[in-house]
């Protein structure tokens, strides 16, 4: 038995403003678009059966090849999970990630809270990276937390983010028995950008001139270790240790310390940030200006022994209350590795000996809040740094005035 | 006879009498036709012992395989799902059950005593064999077999006639857009007309009405 | 297996036990490997199924629990082990409890009359085909308890819809095994089987054809037509695509089987299974030769029987090996057939169903045994029965006796076949072209 529905062939003409179908003989049917196909008598009843039995078939056969090529029509698409993997697409996305650079560290993401605004379920939150020293906000990001049990893969966050530092993933294997490891610290959060490379190689490509322009930019503002990713800590400070040949300062000097940089996986010991502090990618690459600029740490180092004792609150653990009283040293010691600086760059053209006399100088503004007398300024560039000098020395005098106004308290 | 028929015998005639009574006496109608369905199963016992085989299987084919399928049906599509169990005895059933109990016992009873039983101490296998059966439908029996197969004929026909719908009312469903245009064209041939542009106002309409804009049609084409 | 009991426990270990001790072992064996083989071979059908089908679908199938997933089944089982069994509160319990007692139990029953290889059968009844399918019409009343103790108007329509479909396709199906029947002489499944041997042509017909197991049913037009519409009939009363109403997910939910979970369920899966199994078996046995193929003639030959007291009895159970090899990949390969008819077609109403089985297997079927009758006559008629004009003696006389059998018979199933095939057309210009060529005098349906 057969339901065949025939009719006659039909011959389409279309035109822009209208389709008509002429159709020969047909009733009139005024409603909508038909399309009258013509099929053919099977041969014979249960022939067309048959047939489509012998399609059947025919994929059952050839549905033991594996296809590899979508363009294949016949065969077993299936992709064996676990052991096999659907390839995604680039603009796959699931889940954010922050990226650092591979070779120096540092994580892209300056803290502009861009992607915390904007997130819809508000589920970023971070902390902005502090200059240790200054207290100075810097472009970098201390924490880092992402709720991944809320998040919805929006993709705004990437979106947004002006320094290409958030980028969204492509894994979706998450699945946990423990929740609060769902909530992802900047650590987890991290990858290298070769990785974010290798899963989406255009869109980097194409994000990849103004980010590194922009990381350029973002690691000169950044003291030290601030801002370089965890997992790249050890290897960073190795590769600087064997670089310039300088001996880690080991010792803590107590108050010239610093900053709570509540860096994860950073070194703990203020005295070692601030060693770093001045060994770091400030570090004059000429031996000479280098050795200035030790000479001037350890003065540093001595003043502040010596202001440690007089001062009631001598902060050798160097917590955030000894800010004010170290502050002032803090701030010579800044201004000391300035001048070792300049010194430098000039050491570059001029002979080794006004460097030294800058260092020597240099060595002289430590000894400015005690004495309270203006240093003498001996270098090329006098009129600044006499300026400089009478500043520090202002600045000491209402540090002492604060001191002693402490203590009478 | 052997004892073991005589066991089997026993037990085949419990189970009869047993299912019997249940039929009888059960509440609920479908366990009375399943309990007849079980009876069914002994006489299809009964039959065995006789060495009757073929009449053992094909009285379960068609009794229990149509007859009380049948019954179901018919119990099935006439009752009311709620079941009312309404008590269908009247009262004074004790005495009118003895009553009849003692007026068919005397007719029974002295039948049975007195009539010649034919038992055969060694059954005969051939007796009711397919081909002895067929043979006995087309020599012997052959017009009790004709007249049963045109009762048959007759019930089947009957069926079909109370249970057949109306001609004109039965096609009441929509039809698809192809089997309207077969329709169409065995009631009306009419010449070559064109189809017209989606009129999103009209539905199948009976009359072919002109396209709403002949010019328009005209120019298109 | 009698005489393997006996020959144990009799000759080897000497005891020398009653006839019925004997009997009631070796039927007690008997019984039980078929207990074993049934499930085994129902887990193995699940598996294949899914497999195969899933081919066609153009995946893989499961194939992650054990080896290429050849545990699945084993974790099927152990699912519906688990599941809690729910009845139905105002259900009928102790009708609930039995229905799939009675529609799984008989489907057991009917392992007793399948030849599995030479002398090997469980019962060798005389009517073993007609008991095989009384037996499988027990299981209808199965259905109904199960629609009725569901208390729910649902699985009752299903199950009336299940219980129309299996009792309309019965007789299609038994109409055309009759062929068999006649052209073997008896209703034994061993009989049927036996006489199936030779090479393409059977060597009941014609003595002289070399017996290589070749000689089956489906060879011939008479057979080849009762192979079709049987396998349809045994599709629609397994309740297999395209005649999976009752079945179906997505028609009336599960049918009689609604209110069913659990272990009960897992019954109605395993009849229907175990009938599906069987169905495809007797068609092997029916009109492919069951155990009879190339070789096992000769290995019986060799082996040790009554009239061979020299044989070898290696030989036996080579020869059974051998059969029971042949009867298995015959039935997996019809069950193959069911399943890629599964994949192919999409499911027939009820209404199409019926009209399928009353008014084109039914007329089909009757005239096939008709054509049977023909072939009987022609080939094994003589003076005795007044056909002198064929009286055709001797060997090329069996065999001109055969090709003119199969010539008649081949044009009437073939015109059989084509004229109800154009009766039962429901295209509207066919029924045109019908109805002016006078067949049909049915006025066509008018809409409203």
């Amino acid at each position: 038995m057969s339901n065949d529905t025939l009719t006659h062939s039909i011959t389409f003409t279309e035109t822009p403003a209208t389709l008509t179908v002429v159709v020969d003989p047909t009733p009139q049917i005024t409603r909508g678009r038909a399309v009258v196909v013509e099929r053919r008598r099977p041969k014979a009843a249960g022939w067309s059966l048959l047939q489509g039995l012998g399609v059947v078939v025919d994929h059952w056969r050839k549905s033991f090849r594996k296809l590899e090529d979508p363009t294949q029509i016949a065969g077993t698409f299936t992709t064996e999970y676990p052991e096999e993997r659907l390839p995604l697409p680039e603009a796959y996305r699931n889940m954010p990630i922050l990226l650092f650079d591979d070779a120096t560290g540092h994580e892209l993401c300056t803290s502009c809270f861009q992607c915390q605004r904007i997130c819809p379920p508000q589920v970023i939150h971070m902390t902005q990276a502090k200059d240790p020293e200054t207290g100075k906000p810097v472009p970098a990001v201390s924490e880092f937390i992402i709720e991944y049990d809320a998040c919805m893969s929006c993709g705004f966050c990437a979106e947004v983010c002006p320094f290409d530092a958030i980028k969204m993933d492509h894994n979706y294997e998450l699945s946990t028995a423990d929740h609060s490891s769902l909530t992802v610290h900047k650590a987890g959060l991290l990858r290298p950008v070769s990785y974010y490379q290798s899963i989406a190689p255009t869109f980097w490509a194409e994000a990849e001139a103004s980010a590194y322009k922009k990381l350029e930019a973002n690691k000169k503002r950044r003291p030290a270790s601030i801002g370089i990713a965890p997992q790249m800590i050890e290897q960073v400070k190795a590769a600087h240790k064997l670089g310039d040949g300088q001996p880690e300062a080991a010792s803590p000097p107590a108050p010239v310390a610093t900053a709570p940089a509540p860096d994860a996986g950073s070194a703990a010991t203020p005295a070692s940030n601030a060693a770093l502090a001045t060994s770091e990618g400030d570090l004059p690459t000429d031996k000479a200006a280098r050795l200035a600029a030790i000479r001037a740490r350890n003065e540093a180092k001595k003043a502040a022994e010596q202001s440690a004792s007089p001062a009631a609150s001598a902060a050798p653990t160097a917590s955030d209350g000894d800010l004010p009283t170290d502050k002032a040293a803090r701030l010579a010691a800044i201004r000391a590795r300035n001048e070792a600086k300049k010194a430098a760059a000039q050491a570059a053209t001029d002979p080794a000996q006004p460097a030294a006399e800058g260092a020597a100088t240099a060595l002289a503004t430590p000894d400015a809040p005690l004495t309270d007398a203006p240093p003498a300024p001996a270098t090329p560039d006098a009129p600044l740094d006499e300026k400089a000098a009478r500043l520090a020395a202002i600045r000491a005098r209402n540090a002492a005035k604060k001191a002693a106004q402490a203590e009478e308290e | 006879m052997d004892l073991v028929v005589q066991i089997m015998f026993g037990v085949t005639g419990l189970l009869i009498l047993g299912a019997a009574f249940m039929v009888v006496s059960v509440r609920n109608i479908i366990h009375a036709a399943l309990w007849l369905i079980a009876c069914f199963f002994g006489i299809a016992m009964l039959y065995l012992l006789l060495q009757a085989e073929f009449l053992a299987v094909v009285q379960v084919l068609l009794y229990i395989g149509a007859v009380a399928v049948l019954v179901l049906f018919a119990v099935m599509l006439t009752r009311q799902i709620d079941d009312p169990e309404e008590p269908v005895l009247f009262q004074r059933w004790r005495s009118t059950l003895l009553i009849a109990a003692i007026l068919f016992s005397a007719v029974l009873v002295p039948t049975i005593y007195n009539h010649n039983w034919l038992i055969f101490t060694d059954p005969q296998p051939a007796f009711a064999g397919p081909r002895e059966l067929g043979f006995a439908f087309m020599n012997a029996y052959l017009l009790p077999f004709q007249i049963a197969a045109v009762l048959l004929l007759a019930a089947l026909v009957g069926a079909i006639i109370i249970a057949m719908e109306d001609q004109e009312q039965r096609r009441t469903r929509v039809l698809t857009l192809a089997e309207e245009i077969a329709l169409r064209r065995e009631q009306e041939p009419s010449p070559p007309t064109r189809l017209a542009n989606p009129h999103p106002a009209s539905s199948m309409s009976s009359n072919p009405t002109p396209p709403p804009t002949p010019e328009q049609a005209g120019e298109g084409t | 297996m009698y005489d393997v009991v006996d020959f144990l426990l009799n000759t080897q270990l000497g005891l020398n036990s009653p006839d019925w001790v004997v009997m009631l072992i070796s039927h007690l064996i008997v019984v039980g490997m078929l207990f074993v083989v049934a499930p085994l071979q129902v887990l193995f059908l699940t598996y294949y199924e899914r497999r195969a089908i899933a081919r066609m679908q153009d995946r893989v199938g499961p194939n992650r629990v054990g080896y290429e997933g050849l545990l699945q089944p084993i974790a099927d089982g152990v699912k519906m082990f688990t599941k809690e069994d729910i009845v139905p509160e105002s259900a009928d319990k102790r009708v609930h409890l039995l229905a799939p007692i009675v529609t799984a139990a008989p489907v057991m029953y009917m392992f007793a009359v399948l030849p599995w290889g030479p002398n090997m059968i469980a019962v060798d009844l005389p009517t073993g085909l007609l008991f095989f399918f009384a037996i499988s019409s027990i299981s209808t009343v199965g259905l109904l308890m199960a629609g009725w103790a569901s208390n729910n108007k649902f699985a009752l329509l299903g199950a009336m819809r299940a219980v129309a479909q299996v009792v309309s396709y019965e007789i299609p199906a038994l109409l055309s095994l009759l062929f068999a029947v006649m052209f073997a002489g008896s209703m034994s499944l061993m009989a049927i089987v036996e006489a199936q041997g030779g090479l393409f042509i059977s060597t009941t017909d014609v003595p002289s054809v070399p017996d290589l197991g070749l000689g089956w049913f489906v060879f011939t037009p008479v057979g080849f037509l009762a192979f079709v519409c049987f396998f349809i009939a045994a599709l629609a009363e397994g309740e297999r695509t395209p005649f999976d109403i009752p079945e179906a997910d997505s028609e009336i939910v599960a049918g009689y089987m609604t209110e069913y979970s659990g272990m009960k369920f897992a019954l109605f899966y395993l009849a229907q299974y175990i009938l599906n199994f069987l169905l495809c078996a007797i068609t092997a046995t029916i009109f492919f030769g069951g155990w009879q193929g190339p070789g096992v003639a000769w290995l019986v030959n060799q082996s040790l029987s009554a009239d061979n007291p020299a044989g070898n009895p290696v030989y036996n159970v080579l020869a059974g090996m051998l059969g029971t090899f042949y009867l298995l990949a015959k039935t997996y390969t019809f069950f193959f057939v069911m399943v890629a008819l599964r994949g192919a077609f999409p499911r027939l109403r009820i209404d199409q169903l019926m009209n399928f089985g009353w008014k084109f297997l039914i007329p089909l079927t009757m005239i096939n045994i008709l054509s049977a009758a023909l072939w009987l006559a022609i080939t094994r008629w003589g003076t005795a029965q007044g056909f002198s004009i064929i009286e055709f003696a001797g060997e090329p006389g069996n065999l001109v006796r055969w090709v003119i059998a199969f010539a008649v018979t081949l044009v009437i199933n073939v015109a059989a076949y084509w004229f109800l095939a154009r009766l039962n057309v429901q295209d509207h210009v066919a029924r045109q072209a019908a109805l002016a060529a006078g067949w049909l005098a049915v006025s066509p349906p008018r809409s409203a």
